[in-house]
């Protein structure tokens, strides 16, 4: 390596912290150096991403910041020294600042020659730190403890981990200061590492010449401290690989970082990885290993929120061509659960789960949630439990728990005793835990009547009320539940009526905006299907081929991070279109005798909802009437597996079935012309295929029923009046 | 190569260095070694493998560690039971002008001055224990004893030749390479540093050591191996040095003084006068018939196979009370294997819960089975499920942020362990917290074959392939098996092994697991066919029904020896069934 001249670095540093613009074109530094000397704060962050954007500079001068970052800070400080302004604001001096001002009175009495110990360390006289952070915009993925390797030692990295134990501030030796009995001199010396050899006998010239061997006393008022804490992180579960034990680190904080983390927090951090040489006794036995830790300089910690989600490398270019895929809808609902056969329109509403409609605020004060409640009720063994613990694992935020959680928290939130202080502390629940995130509740129907209780006040209400042991607040769950609730006699039973089955009282079930039925029938081809899937994965160690790529959960996640940005709102031509289509499920709930559902106005709402969450997913700002209709179709087929079988008892085939919504449909109208389009939506709402549809015109077409337009297959009835 | 100028079993650390310098004579950069090998693992390699030299290698275990001396070679088997991270150590410095290594050794040769030349490089550290629950028969200490006795004698009668070799060697280089004075000197050194160790400790070398005998750890020390290459719970054979200090004195006062009783290394809590430390050249995976004391000398005929498939089959019988379905579920049982993993799905494991074993008759047979068990294979554990075993045992390994350790836990096995769980003591009771968590645990355990370790912040799934038999009066709740049957004794008979039959017998269950499966493309169409009409018949059957005929279906054609599945065994599969499902009506 060749040699570096520090003093060149170091009018380098100079030019970068006088000259850096900010997006203002005002030098970026110099404001903060400005604050500095004002005694506003005391750090100073050295970003590298603008080391990288500074024209000035070279690319070597920026690697060599990156790769021997400790020296560097050392440079960094001494320039500043030279370019700190003075204090624009009168501030209080401390103790501190009186020392200063009688050292520096003093200095001009013993001016007898230069003595390194007597000379003032820059280190005493500052009143500020220097940190270069990494770059934090994201572009680079952060390192896993276990790619920082023996080569990164000295470099400046960028790592990610959770806290897992702190030791208390304590406070660390920077510059010791001493005075010597005899000649009455300061002393200073320099402290680089936690230990260090005090001085004992007087360094200065005059000692020495007079052979005084003068005794120096340590001041500990005088000396300059850090605070200094240390911590251990540990490796992030996704960073594991499958049979190892995370990995931990020491890391050191100093000054300004100190007490910024905790443990259990998930933190980004960046920092220098050093090696620290053992020291006395124990660099003796230890022979040669070096221990390492992190001198951090910056830390970020993670917020699992879809709103902090920070996009990592391409993926906002992958999130771009997957916005423009006409078919994105379908794309994302196939790469839900992948493994898990079938059910696309089960994934279909998982995926509007994660995505959700925007929250609303009415003028006064009323909130209307925008997460959406799901409740899959079916027969054992359809995986319903692994849809929900998939869902979790794509979720940001997602908590798993079963309706019997076995915590004594329970759901909700409960007044704990602090076994160490004794002080009664809140302690949240599930609900509470997954605010702003998803919370999948196993086994619904198992789940204690009082938890049942409160869960009516989180889903419309989203908040968690406590009223106990003194203490009265209110938490907020902001959660979308996502249930799996089996019948109330194991298996749903065909005999009795839906409610029978679905065993929850009505004023829950009101509250989710789906609730699926996923019914085992009795089946050659899926049994088959079945047969063969196992067969497959005995003979060949491996599922059978999807047919298509599943996007990774990292993507998705991005992507719906990316949409829940935006808001998409109604526009007034669609509000008649709604409110028809709500007042015709009414009405046909009002003809039927054992109704299906409970459609209440909260099924308005939840319509509204589950189209704007659509209309998210087309990265649209306004709903179109397309996806109201794909909302009404997902509301139709979630009870399709009782509606096929009530089909098959009124003896008509779907073909038949067909035929008569558009008669109806051209009846109520009193049109004879209806369009392919519009009888398309009709037919899927009740649940049947365009092939169907397809199938049904070209049938009646040939007894001459209707005519069909061979360019559009519009339809128009030959009525014999 | 002009002969090996180091006996590498007594002298390993000088083989390392006359490499070295070989390779920095030949003009190589020390820092382009960093992270892989110049030659030595290639020496080790040649000489344990080609020249025969392993069996030579005593193993290290809690008997042998009394006479084993430091620096010399051994070999430790164990299960990696916990990883410690990597150790930065320096690697390669300049000692005046002449470069040294310090790999594979924990205390230097030559004083380290610190110089610019120093290159910082990375080992990992493997905590590893034997396999728990491991049975005397395969930890072959008999064999082993023999065999590093006889290495021992060979060692005393071979060292003077190979000392002249050496030395001989020593004077042709003399001339040569200037080097070689000093590594002379070195061995030298080497050798009466090491006297004086076991000269001087032999005796508190023993008294130092925790008197765990039947445990005893070892701190392995890897260099330039994929991270991949070794996972947790695996069982290694690892070759290498082993290094001891037995007068190593904790520094108690002055650690504490210095570090806040928090930042210090893990390997506080290891110190080496209680855990031996090896610095592995070489490591190999070892799968369950690498236990088997005897090399197998059967060849896998048809027909033997059978006879021996026979054998057991009789024998399983007469242990199973006379009750030949049992047998038969037990045979199979016994040589499944989780082979792969399918999303969540283990494929190829079968749990067996016999059930209708009361408070009196599960004493009598348990434990004849257990015994069985434990003659015919490698590991084996009985667990007794009590209320308050389970509201106190802490099953799941947990880590303790304290001492930056893996707890073990009941559930921390190796590959191809068995257990017995019996469930016939458990009586009605509460259980605590701990008490749900750990039923949940054997729940995930027996469905998964998978334990969550709890590591505080985040559990950590790590995939385990463990056959667990379930004795209980009822169907276990606990532990949902794959096979839940109805156990019938008729008779109590005591059952007399010989010992070659025991040996075939474990050869027969090591072997036969690990034979490759395949169903052809006919037989496929007449299990989908069957499985078809099998669920027309009964809507309760699902995946996991159909998954377990499956391999009952490959562990029936295995044990015939076969590979893949015959029309014959997959109707034996469905008798098997049929008088299954009639008992448990």
């Amino acid at each position: 390596m060749k040699d570096i001249d520090f003093s060149a670095e170091k009018e380098l540093a100079k030019d970068f912290l006088s000259n850096f613009p900010d997006s203002n074109g005002e030098p970026k530094y110099m404001r903060i150096l400005q604050q500095v000397a004002n005694r506003k704060f005391r750090a100073i962050e050295i970003d590298i991403e603008d080391l990288f954007s500074y024209a000035e500079l070279d690319e070597e001068f920026r690697n060599r910041v990156q790769e021997n970052t400790r020296r560097y800070i050392g440079i960094f400080a001494d320039a500043i020294d030279e370019l700190m302004p003075e204090p624009t604001e009168a501030f209080t001096d401390d103790d501190h600042d009186i020392l200063m001002t009688q050292r520096s009175d003093d200095v001009p009495e013993n001016m007898d020659g230069p003595d390194p110990h007597q000379k003032m360390p820059p280190e005493i006289k500052r009143y500020f730190e220097v940190y270069i952070r990494a770059s934090s915009s994201g572009k680079s993925k952060p390192f896993a403890i276990r790619e920082v390797k023996a080569s990164h030692i000295g470099q400046l990295v960028r790592i990610s981990g959770i806290v897992t134990r702190c030791s208390d501030v304590k406070p660390l030796m920077q510059v010791a200061v001493y005075t010597c009995e005899e000649c009455g001199f300061e002393i200073y010396q320099e402290v680089t590492a936690r230990v260090f050899m005090p001085l004992f006998e007087c360094p200065s010239r005059r000692c020495i010449t007079n052979r005084t061997k003068g005794n120096l006393i340590l001041q500990l008022r005088a000396s300059k401290f850090l605070k200094f804490q240390e911590a251990k992180i540990q490796e992030l579960a996704e960073d594991v690989p499958k049979g190892h034990i995370p990995r931990t680190m020491t890391v050191h904080f100093r000054g300004e970082l100190t007490r910024k983390v905790a443990p259990g927090d998930v933190v980004k951090l960046s920092g220098i990885f050093l090696p620290i040489p053992y020291t006395g006794f124990r660099a003796m036995r230890a022979g040669l290993v070096a221990d390492t830790y992190l001198e951090a300089m910056s830390i970020t910690h993670t917020k699992k929120k879809y709103e902090d989600y920070e996009l990592i490398g391409d993926e906002e270019e992958q999130i771009a061509r997957l916005a423009e895929d006409g078919n994105i809808y379908e794309k994302l609902a196939r790469s839900l659960a992948p493994e898990i056969y079938g059910h696309e329109d089960i994934k279909k509403a998982l995926l509007l789960l994660l995505v959700g409609a925007p929250h609303r605020k009415l003028k006064d004060g009323m909130k209307i949630r925008g997460d959406l409640h799901i409740c899959l009720m079916g027969d054992p063994g359809v995986a319903k439990s692994q849809l929900l613990k998939h869902i979790i694992n794509v979720a940001p935020r997602g908590v798993y728990t079963t309706g019997k959680g076995s915590s004594g928290v329970g759901l909700t939130a409960a007044v704990q005793k602090d076994p160490v202080t004794n002080e009664m502390v809140l302690e949240g629940g599930a609900l509470v835990l997954a605010d702003m995130g998803i919370c999948a509740i196993d086994e619904f129907d198992k789940m204690d009547e009082l938890d049942r209780t409160a869960i009516h006040e989180v889903m419309e209400q989203q908040t968690v009320s406590i009223a106990k042991a003194g203490i009265t607040t209110s938490l907020n769950a902001r959660t979308a539940v996502l249930a799996a609730a089996n019948p109330a006699w194991g298996r749903y039973d065909l005999r009795r009526t839906p409610a029978e089955n679905i065993n929850l009282p009505p004023a829950l079930l009101s509250r989710f905006d789906l609730l699926w039925l996923i019914l085992d029938r009795a089946d050659m081809d899926s049994d088959l299907e079945m047969a063969r899937h196992v067969v497959y994965v005995h003979q060949n160690k491996e599922s059978p081929a999807l047919g298509f790529t599943p996007l990774e959960p990292s993507v998705i996640r991005a992507y719906i991070s990316a949409v829940r940005r935006l808001s998409p709102s109604v526009p007034q031509e669609l509000e008649e279109y709604i409110a028809s289509a709500y007042s015709s499920i009414r009405q046909e709930e009002a003809k039927s005798n054992a109704p299906h559902s409970y459609t209440t106005v909260r099924t308005l709402l939840s319509i509204l909802r589950i189209s704007a969450a659509i209309a998210r997913l087309r990265h649209s700002e306004t709903v179109a009437q397309s996806d109201v209709d794909e909302a009404l179709r997902l509301m139709h087929m979630s009870k399709f597996s009782l509606y096929s079988d009530d089909r098959q008892k009124s003896g008509l085939d779907p073909i038949g079935d067909i035929y008569s919504i558009l008669r109806d449909e051209s009846e109520t109208t009193g049109k004879q012309d209806v369009s392919y389009a519009h009888a398309l939506n009709l037919i899927s709402r009740k649940g049947y295929s365009e092939a169907q549809l397809k199938q049904c015109l070209e049938e009646y077409a040939n007894i001459n029923v209707w005519q069909i337009n061979p360019i559009s297959f519009d339809i128009r009835f030959i009525d014999a009046i | 190569m002009v002969g090996v100028a180091y006996d590498c079993l007594a002298n390993p650390l000088g083989a390392v260095r006359s490499t070295f310098e070989k390779a920095i004579a030949s003009g190589s950069d020390p820092a382009s070694f960093d992270g892989r090998d110049w030659g030595a693992v290639d020496l080790f390699r040649n000489f344990l493998y080609d020249d025969g030299g392993l069996s030579q290698v005593p193993i290290l275990n809690s008997a042998s560690i009394r006479w084993v001396q430091p620096n010399t070679l051994v070999r430790f088997r164990g299960m990696i039971q916990d990883m410690l991270g990597n150790e930065f150590y320096v690697g390669a410095y300049k000692d005046g002008s002449v470069w040294r290594t310090n790999k594979f050794t924990d205390v230097p040769q030559f004083p380290v001055d610190s110089t610019p030349d120093m290159r910082l490089w990375e080992r990992r550290m493997l905590y590893c224990t034997p396999v728990p629950g491991q049975n005397s028969w395969a930890e072959s200490s008999d064999g082993v004893m023999f065999t590093s006795m006889e290495s021992a004698t060979q060692q005393r009668e071979k060292r003077p030749r190979v000392d002249v070799e050496a030395t001989d060697d020593m004077d042709v280089s003399d001339n040569g390479i200037e080097g070689s004075p000093s590594t002379k000197k070195l061995k030298e050194n080497g050798h009466s540093s090491q006297q004086s160790i076991t000269e001087g400790t032999s005796s508190s070398m023993i008294t130092a050591l925790d008197v765990n005998s039947d445990s005893l750890p070892c701190l392995i020390k890897m260099y330039d191996c994929l991270e991949s290459d070794l996972k947790l719970n695996e069982v290694f054979e690892f070759v290498g040095v082993f290094t001891f200090d037995s007068e190593f004195k904790e520094d108690k006062d002055e650690s504490d003084d210095l570090t806040n009783g928090f930042s210090e290394d893990v390997l506080v809590h290891l110190p080496p006068n209680k855990v031996p430390r090896l610095h592995c050249f070489i490591h190999r995976k070892l799968a369950v018939h690498d236990f088997l004391p005897r090399s197998p000398t059967i060849e896998p005929k048809p027909n033997l196979v059978k006879e021996i498939r026979e054998a057991l089959l009789r024998h399983l019988t007469a242990v199973l009370g006379n009750d030949g379905i049992a047998a038969n579920f037990m045979l199979l049982h016994l040589l499944s294997m989780v082979y792969s993993r399918v999303g969540t799905v283990a494929v190829g494991k079968l749990s067996l819960n016999l059930t209708c074993l009361s408070r009196e008759s599960a004493p009598v047979f348990g434990t004849q089975l257990g015994l069985a068990l434990k003659n015919l294979l490698p590991f084996t554990q009985c667990i007794s499920l009590t209320v308050d075993y389970l509201n106190t045992a802490s099953l799941a390994p947990r880590k303790d942020y304290e001492t930056s350790r893996l707890i073990t836990g009941a559930l921390q096995l190796a590959e191809g362990s068995h257990v017995i769980f019996d469930e016939t003591r458990l009586e009605a009771g509460i259980l605590n917290s701990v008490g749900v968590e750990n039923a949940r645990l054997l729940k995930t355990l027996i469905e998964l074959q998978k334990v969550e370790y709890d590591f505080k912040f985040y559990k950590l799934d790590m995939p385990a392939d463990i056959q667990m038999l379930v004795l209980s009066e009822g169907k276990s709740n606990i532990l949902p098996a794959d096979v839940v049957l109805p156990f019938h004794p008729s008779s109590v008979a005591s059952t007399e092994v010989t010992a070659e039959a025991l040996e075939a017998w474990r050869w027969y269950l090591a072997t036969l697991r690990s034979l490759p499966h395949s169903i052809d493309s006919e037989l496929q169409k007449v299990i989908e066919n069957d499985l078809v009409a099998a669920r027309q018949e009964d809507r309760t059957l699902g995946t996991q029904d159909f998954s377990r005929l499956l391999t009952m279906g490959r562990l029936m054609s295995m044990s015939f020896g076969e590979t893949s599945l015959s029309l014959e065994h997959w109707q034996m599969v469905k008798e098997l069934e049929r008088l299954r499902r009639e008992r448990l009506k």
